[in-house]
């Protein structure tokens, strides 16, 4: 069967969480597209009632550093590809029980915004992302899968600041401000969060240290007084719990002879800790049992809420069972080479990537 | 930096050129006639005027000792053919003790007369401890009730038990010589502080050993007064202590010179752990001599913290004399100021399957700062299935700082594992990106790296309140502001 990529737009209610998303019984038609079963939940778009019709436009014009939001043309957030078999999604079915209706009413807000975003590897200078485009609503959990190289963990990377990539062309976006210019830890108290896809060891300072000085910068940043050893101690310990790991953990260094099972525990902990508008979570099922999936997996989603977005890099369908995306993006050679749901990453698993790059 | 961390496998190395002569030997410049006898040899052509005339000063300030006079003349005799030290001799070359020598060297004559008890450091009096000021024992400060049976600590002339005397004078002198400054402890030490631990006896707790420096020359003078305490411990058969000696006075304002010497004799299977801090003036100097022998299948561990004085040098010998000893050396200096910290280590193995680790670390947080390390590692001809390891790693901070590191292993034996590493390095990029990835600032993550270096050897104190009051004095020296802001 050849794939054939087609652009279209979504209709208006898929800017809503992922619950309602597509219910495609039948071939997908470029330019009808069925309405989904639970139109009802069009009732929080009390203005628009209709679906946009389908555009095949590839650039968006939203001007993003403006915040009213509900002004913008929503219906061209997506740049989607979809093939054009036969969907059998049953996504909506299934997750319900993550899923939280958005909050106050209004329509979700954009997070993050990436525009033909171009990186290079600082030392070498070679080109690693190629115009990656991206834009991710409150509310959203998206799940970029591509080939080993392809560039995933690079963009996650940039994302946060990282100094061995250079940003050489494009625009990041989130929350209405220029990622691009803050620094690291302006990033993360913005409000963006990496889950390291390998975290480093740092010997010498313990975990609880660390934990306690990256927190109360947070609480510094939203003018809220710090909290002592004690005090902090009251704050993680349902925190443990969560992704339960035992309290002794604190008192170990940061990652210092860790497995791979703790470290990723530990990098969903400082999730946990400090939260995040948009956790960017790189591979946390490597390396994990299914038990540590399991918890992984619940705590990413009890911290899930309306106001939170989610970008899962991963190379298996089996974390996107636990995390149930709303939009699944293929990465191919440093650029976004299709959008789809959760269908795409069965269709992957049986057939590989190679399905998906020919065109 | 994971090539750094672990140990890279050395097979065999060529022992380094500066190596290849005995440490000791040195080649007078002006060599007036070959030698050809030792009875009687010119000595007096070799001697160097400054060293006999603070030789001289040295036993004009002390009272006359029977017991100690086999040392002394022992430790007169090595003075005379020993200059003092110029940055020409290969054990001195990046260490400069010319700030000794252009001072007034002033030996403390007497023990203190003035009352210490006010004195805050001296509140924890419920350890074991023996108190020294300026090398003199002061027993009112000292509290060593609840030693086991036949524990003996405190000064050789207190000792009660001819057994034990007899015992801890076969050891006195001992044949090892060391460096000038070795020697002129010998003639001036006024004392020998004895810590005995019997055959097969284990002593519970740490024993503190504090030596509080109270005379000093005020900034700006030439006046250095000198003390000389010496101590020697002897574990027998099995026995086992641990020591804390502990090195501190003046608030960085006081000049004075600390010139100690301990000497470790570790009997079969028997344990020593040994913790050493060093927190003098920065105005003071530090020289320091550790000197130990072990005998088959025991134990030695050190983890020194050195942060003080301006200039500061422990001279660590240890010196295997039975198979099965295990060595550890955990070192970590700090050089925040105008200052010198120096570490000579020597691990000399003579029987088969000696196991030694080595780690070394320190930092350099001023641009006149320096430290220096030299690790030298011998592994002899019947030193067979030898283990050792050595690892240094120094942090430098400013610009214009400076650090000398001379590893170096001698391996004449050929069935041994050795290894060495050395990196001198600035803050490990990744580990800081991974703090501000967490929105901790540029500033406060490098602060929260730097104290994170010295904690990997500070975490190896035996005892946890040692660990914390290491731990707090170096994040204070490393971040005064951010004390301060604590404090308050």
């Amino acid at each position: 069967m050849t794939l054939k990529k087609i652009r279209y737009q979504p209709p208006l209610t898929m800017t809503c969480t992922w619950h309602t998303l597509l219910y495609y019984q039948t071939p997908i038609q470029p330019l009808l597209l069925r309405q989904p079963s639970t139109m009802a939940l069009l009732h929080r778009f009390n203005c628009r009632s209709s679906p946009s019709p389908p555009l095949l436009t590839t650039k968006s014009t939203t001007n993003s550093t403006v915040f009213s939001l509900s002004t913008l043309p929503r219906h061209r957030r997506f740049h989607r590809k979809f093939p054009s078999f036969k969907l059998t999604a049953t996504l909506a079915a299934e997750t319900t029980a993550g899923s939280v209706p958005s909050g106050g009413g209004g329509p979700p807000k954009l997070v993050l915004e990436v525009k033909d975003l171009t990186a290079v590897i600082s030392e070498s200078g070679q080109k690693i992302l190629n115009g990656v485009n991206l834009s991710i609503y409150e509310g959203e959990i998206h799940a970029i899968m591509g080939k080993n190289g392809s560039g995933k963990s690079t963009f996650a990377k940039v994302l946060v600041g990282h100094k061995d990539y250079e940003v050489t062309g494009g625009s990041v976006v989130f929350k209405g401000e220029n990622l691009l210019e803050m620094e690291p830890e302006d990033r993360s108290l913005a409000g963006l969060f990496l889950s390291f896809q390998s975290p480093v060891e740092i010997p010498g300072v313990s975990n609880s240290d660390f934990l306690q000085m990256a927190y109360n910068a947070r609480r510094r940043k939203l003018g809220q007084p710090e909290l002592d050893p004690l005090q902090f101690y009251g704050y993680i310990m349902p925190k443990l719990e969560m992704v339960n790991i035992k309290a002794d953990f604190l008192n170990r260094n940061v990652n210092e002879g860790f497995s791979g099972g703790e470290k990723k525990r530990n990098e969903i902990l400082q999730l946990a800790v400090l939260g995040a508008e948009l956790a960017i979570l790189d591979e946390i099922d490597s390396g994990l049992d299914v038990d540590a999936l399991r918890d992984v997996s619940k705590a990413v989603n009890a911290l899930m809420t309306p106001t939170n977005s989610v970008l899962m890099i991963t190379h298996y369908r089996r974390l996107l069972e636990f995390i149930k995306p709303t939009y699944i993006h293929i990465m191919d050679e440093g650029r976004i080479s299709m959008t789809g749901d959760i269908s795409i990453a069965t269709l992957l698993e049986k057939e590989g990537y190679k399905a998906m790059s020919s065109s | 930096m994971a090539a750094v961390s672990a140990f890279t496998p050395i097979i065999r190395t060529t022992p380094s050129p500066s190596f290849t002569t005995p440490l000791f030997t040195r080649t007078p410049k002006l060599k007036p006639l070959p030698l050809t006898h030792h009875s009687s040899p010119p000595i007096a052509a070799l001697s160097d005027p400054f060293v006999l005339q603070i030789a001289e000063s040295f036993e004009d300030s002390i009272p006359s000792s029977p017991t100690l006079e086999k040392l002394r003349s022992f430790s007169s005799e090595s003075l005379l053919s020993t200059p003092w030290p110029s940055r020409k001799d290969e054990p001195f070359r990046f260490t400069d003790t010319s700030f000794i020598k252009q001072s007034e060297i002033i030996p403390v004559s007497s023990p203190p007369q003035q009352s210490f008890n006010n004195l805050s450091l001296f509140q924890d009096t419920h350890v074991l401890n023996l108190t020294l000021i300026d090398g003199y024992v002061m027993g009112s400060l000292s509290q060593l009730s609840g030693l086991p049976d036949g524990v003996f600590v405190g000064s050789l002339c207190d000792i009660n038990s001819d057994e034990i005397t007899k015992r801890v004078l076969e050891f006195l002198p001992v044949s090892e010589p060391g460096d000038l400054f070795w020697s002129l402890n010998g003639v001036g030490s006024p004392d020998l502080v004895v810590v005995y631990v019997p055959e097969g006896c284990k002593v519970e707790g740490c024993l503190h050993l504090r030596y509080f420096s109270s005379e000093g020359g005020v900034k700006g003078s030439k006046k250095l007064p000198v003390s000389n305490p010496r101590v020697l411990v002897v574990v027998e058969k099995g026995g086992e202590v641990g020591i804390v000696e502990e090195y501190m006075g003046g608030d960085g304002e006081l000049s004075y010179w600390t010139n100690a010497v301990m000497e470790v004799v570790i009997g079969e299977e028997a344990k020593v752990s040994h913790s050493y801090i060093q927190t003098q003036s920065l105005s003071a100097a530090h020289i320091k001599w550790t000197s130990v022998r072990q005998e088959k299948s025991s134990s030695y561990e050190l983890v020194e913290v050195s942060t003080g004085g301006k200039l500061s040098r422990h001279n660590v010998h240890v010196q295997q004399v039975g198979s099965d000893t295990i060595t550890g050396l955990s070192t970590f200096h700090l050089s925040g100021n105008d200052q010198t910290q120096d570490l000579h280590s020597k691990i000399v193995l003579d029987h088969p399957r000696g196991f030694s680790r080595q780690l070394h670390k320190c930092i350099v947080a001023h641009s006149l700062g320096q430290a220096v390390f030299d690790g030298n590692i011998k592994v002899n001809r019947f030193a067979q299935q030898t283990d050792a390891g050595q690892l240094t790693r120094s942090l430098i901070l400013e610009p214009r700082a400076t650090v000398n590191v001379k590893p170096n292993l001698q391996i004449v034996a050929d069935d041994v594992k050795c290894s060495h590493g050395a990196a001198i390095c600035d803050l490990e990029e990744d580990q800081l990106f991974y703090l501000q990835a967490r929105g901790i600032d540029l500033k406060t993550a490098r602060k929260a790296l730097i104290v994170s270096f010295g904690a990997e050897v500070i975490e190896r104190f035996p005892s946890s309140d040692l660990r914390k009051k290491v731990e707090l004095h170096v994040k204070k020296l490393l971040d005064p502001e951010g004390h301060v802001e604590n404090s308050m």
